[in-house]
């Protein structure tokens, strides 16, 4: 009988943009309830895109809608008394509260980790900031850009770089975001397991910098012990790295002899790589760059897809570097029922990514789409605040939500 | 705070993985606390035990002394060692009494591995009925590719992470262990869930991972983007699809580069005021972001010609202490010597046999309560007669004989 993991955690989301929300998304999916406490004006990934054809629309966000499916949601303005007890009321009722508020956002409102943990002596409080909430940088802004190259892996991008002399880069997308939700959660969750086995709260502080920094942990100890460095590195194919084919690009891996052989045999052998030599690693290392024009030339006579499937069947580790159309479409995310249709009432139907992992007896599913600015705040203020409906009607008034 | 001890004490992994993803995996469950004891044949052992990282001056790893290798002593922190023959039905067995007083398994061999040396799921649940297995595979468990092989990079380029990274006008290009690394992450969070839901129902269960879609559900805005509007997101370079200036500068010196973003027109104020040009700020080019957006070569122009003459690290400073978001772009030596870092504790130093003191990335986050302190990664074979002896109960004579047919070193 199929479950839910994580039924019965009480979440408070006090979080915008990227980081929190998908850590808070990656616990609803799982069955936990949260809570999204949204400013009056919404998180601002309702600004943020992409957008349907039809254009902007706070409600059609294409960052808003894959991380917050799974929550109910509220609208709360902290800013005036009556939201702030609104606030302390939903904090002594859950299990975990994730805040990734601008720096010391809930200490100016009177509400330190003290305070909260008087409220609330068993909560599981996450906070998640750009650098922290100790050291010298605590406080200071951040964001994709800077954190990724904060925390050193910009630095060494693009890799199989053509030029030192262009700047790093940062990867697509919301990497940081979403690597730091990640973190958060997997510490959030293991809190949470903590808490329900000794009825004790705690504290998480994970930062967007630490994320990026513990990514790199192998590449770091490599360099200052063993002197390997990473930064945008020339392309040495096929040992690890991009190839372009005739139709788009591909990685392909050969970094063990039989891998090498295989490959070879795929090249239909040629004679400039023939020999026992080019059977050795070390051999290969020193001068496979010296048969690149000719690798890349042979590989620009291929094809992406047909390279896949023929390399792979002889055991060589590649995959095509796939576009959005190409990922919807592929075999094994189709075969896994990796996306999944949901339906919002304001943006549509759309097939959402899901989750890399199948769980036996607790999959993670969709409970419901990301929630319509302040959609639950009555039901939520109501039947889980114990608030009547006089008293809500007085928190409007007073501009609380 | 006292008495609270880290969330997974008590809990025990058997982890039968190598290289990236499946070390890792246990080793962040070892951060929140768990005992995580590392199978490997002693002849077959994690090859990252003896390899140097690329890239070196070399493009595939080099072999180092065993026990060395820095990506094997970063990914493999306070586990503990035993080493087991698994190609022999004997190794097996002993695998499998170790599995019956764990709590979690885990492998990222290729597809089926497990099953064939009669360790799959229905196999192991006969042993502990509660038990928790993770398979961490490339493409995951069934379907048509899921016997081809894969790393960390492949795996990105396959689930859409490679295609938008690199500028513009370049190739596309992927990370390295990073992506690794992630799917460690999601895997660890998939494990703590069932074991939030073993400790509530009794059931254990089955995690089938693919770390092809690892990467997938990490541009999970950008597929819906596209089912929404039919739009290829494609490569930006370090620029954002509104904010401007959001770049990254070259600064005085050899390969120096500062980052900058800019997200506010109260935040561009501050920037024409720490560059010495506040008319900027009024400049009809530059006043609102729309207007930066469509002047950003230019913007960009002016603020590296003053970016190019000056220190990096001071120029970070002075954006930071205005209240702006700026950083290095820091290299490996950067990190070690970032004060914020080591005044934070990010770095832990373990003593190791070959090598002294190692200092090496700490806990992925700080947590109240009972700290974990992260120990060296273990040598090979370093604990095999703690596992076999305090924790299965074998006698001298049993261990001998094991160490007689090979099955351990």
């Amino acid at each position: 009988m199929a479950g839910l993991a994580l039924e019965g955690i009480k979440v408070v989301e006090l979080a915008t943009m990227v980081a929190g929300p998908y850590c808070a998304k990656m616990l609803a999916d799982m069955g936990a309830d949260v809570i999204k406490v949204e400013p009056p004006e919404g998180d601002p990934a309702r600004q943020a895109g992409p957008f349907p054809k039809s254009g902007p629309h706070p409600e059609r966000s294409a960052l808003f809608l894959y991380n917050n499916t799974s929550k109910r949601g509220v609208t709360l303005n902290l800013d005036v008394a009556e939201g702030l007890d609104v606030l302390k009321r939903l904090i002594k009722w859950a299990d975990v509260l994730i805040d990734s508020l601008p720096f010391h956002s809930l200490k100016n409102l009177g509400l330190n980790w003290e305070v909260i943990s008087e409220l609330n002596p068993s909560l599981v409080y996450t906070v998640i900031t750009p650098y922290g909430m100790t050291g010298p940088r605590a406080g200071v802004k951040g964001d994709e850009l800077t954190l990724i190259h904060a925390g050193s892996l910009g630095n060494l991008l693009p890799t199989r770089a053509e030029s030192i002399d262009r700047p790093p880069i940062k990867p697509g997308g919301h990497y940081v975001g979403y690597h730091c939700g990640l973190s958060a959660a997997l510490a959030t969750v293991g809190a949470a397991l903590g808490k329900y086995k000794t009825g004790k709260g705690r504290m998480v502080d994970v930062s967007l910098q630490d994320t990026i920094v513990t990514l790199m942990r192998p590449n770091l100890a490599g360099n200052r012990y063993q002197r390997s460095n990473w930064s945008r590195v020339p392309d040495r194919p096929p040992a690890m790295g991009r190839m372009e084919t005739k139709d788009g690009y591909i990685v392909i891996g050969t970094p063990e002899d039989h891998h090498f052989k295989a490959f070879r045999e795929l090249m239909g052998n040629p004679e400039w790589i023939a020999g026992k030599d080019w059977e050795t690693l070390a051999y290969r290392t020193h001068h496979l760059m010296d048969v690149r024009t000719k690798l890349d030339d042979w590989m620009r006579q291929q094809s992406k897809h047909d390279i896949h499937h023929s390399a792979a069947k002889m055991g060589i580790a590649v995959g095509p570097i796939n576009l959005a159309p190409e990922v919807v479409s592929d075999e094994q995310f189709v075969y896994r029922k990796y996306f999944i249709d949901v339906e919002h009432p304001e943006a549509g139907k759309y097939r959402y990514a899901g989750w890399p992992y199948i769980m036996s007896a607790t999959p993670a599913r969709v409970s419901r789409p990301a929630p319509l600015l302040g959609q639950h705040s009555q039901e939520v203020f109501c039947n889980e605040l114990g608030y009547s409906s006089e008293e809500f009607e007085q928190l409007k008034r007073a501009g609380a939500i | 705070m006292e008495n609270n001890p880290p969330p997974l004490k008590g809990i025990r992994v058997a982890d039968f993985c190598w290289v990236y993803a499946g070390p890792y995996t246990g080793m962040l469950l070892g951060c929140l606390g768990a005992e995580v004891i590392k199978v490997e044949g002693h002849r077959r052992t994690d090859l990252l035990r003896h390899s140097v990282m690329w890239p070196l001056a070399d493009p595939a790893p080099t072999p180092v002394p065993p026990n060395e290798g820095m990506a094997y002593n970063s990914l493999n922190m306070s586990k503990k060692s035993l080493t087991l023959d698994l190609s022999k039905p004997e190794g097996v067995a002993v695998a499998k009494k170790l599995v019956a007083i764990s709590d979690i398994v885990t492998d990222n061999m290729r597809a089926g591995s497990m099953a064939r040396m009669g360790m799959g799921y229905d196999e192991l649940r006969k042993i502990k009925s509660d038990i928790i297995v993770l398979s961490l595979s490339s493409r995951g468990q069934g379907g048509p590719q899921k016997d081809y092989a894969g790393y960390a990079t492949i795996h990105q380029a396959i689930g859409g992470g490679a295609y938008i990274n690199g500028y513009p006008d370049g190739a596309p290009c992927h990370t390295m262990g990073d992506v690794d690394l992630m799917n460690s992450n999601t895997a660890a969070f998939a494990i703590v869930a069932a074991l939030y839901h073993r400790e509530r129902t009794g059931e254990g269960q089955f995690i089938d991972c693919s770390q092809v879609q690892g990467v997938t559900s990490l541009i999970g805005e950008l597929m819906l983007g596209y089912e929404m509007n039919g739009q290829i997101p494609e490569r930006m370079g370090n620029a954002h699809p509104q904010y401007a200036p959001h770049n990254v500068y070259k600064c005085w010196g050899v390969d120096r580069w500062l980052a900058l973003e800019v997200h506010s027109d109260e935040e561009f104020v501050l920037l024409a005021r720490v560059i010495g040009q506040p008319g900027l700020a009024e400049d009809a080019r530059f006043a609102n972001m729309a207007a930066r957006k469509k002047n950003e070569a230019e913007l960009d122009r002016i603020i590296e010609e003053w970016t190019r003459e000056r220190d990096r690290d001071w120029m970070a400073d002075e954006f930071c202490q205005a209240g702006l978001a700026a950083a290095p772009s820091r290299n490996g030596e950067d990190i070690y010597a970032d004060p914020h870092l080591r005044e934070r504790g990010a770095f832990v130093t373990v003593d190791h046999p070959d090598w002294g003191n190692l200092e090496l990335v700490g806990n992925p986050w700080k947590m109240s309560g009972e700290e974990v302190q992260l120990q060296r990664a273990p040598l090979l074979g370093e604990h095999n007669d703690y596992v076999l002896r305090e924790l299965l109960g074998l006698s001298d004579a049993e261990i001998a004989d094991l160490r007689e047919q090979d099955i351990i070193m």
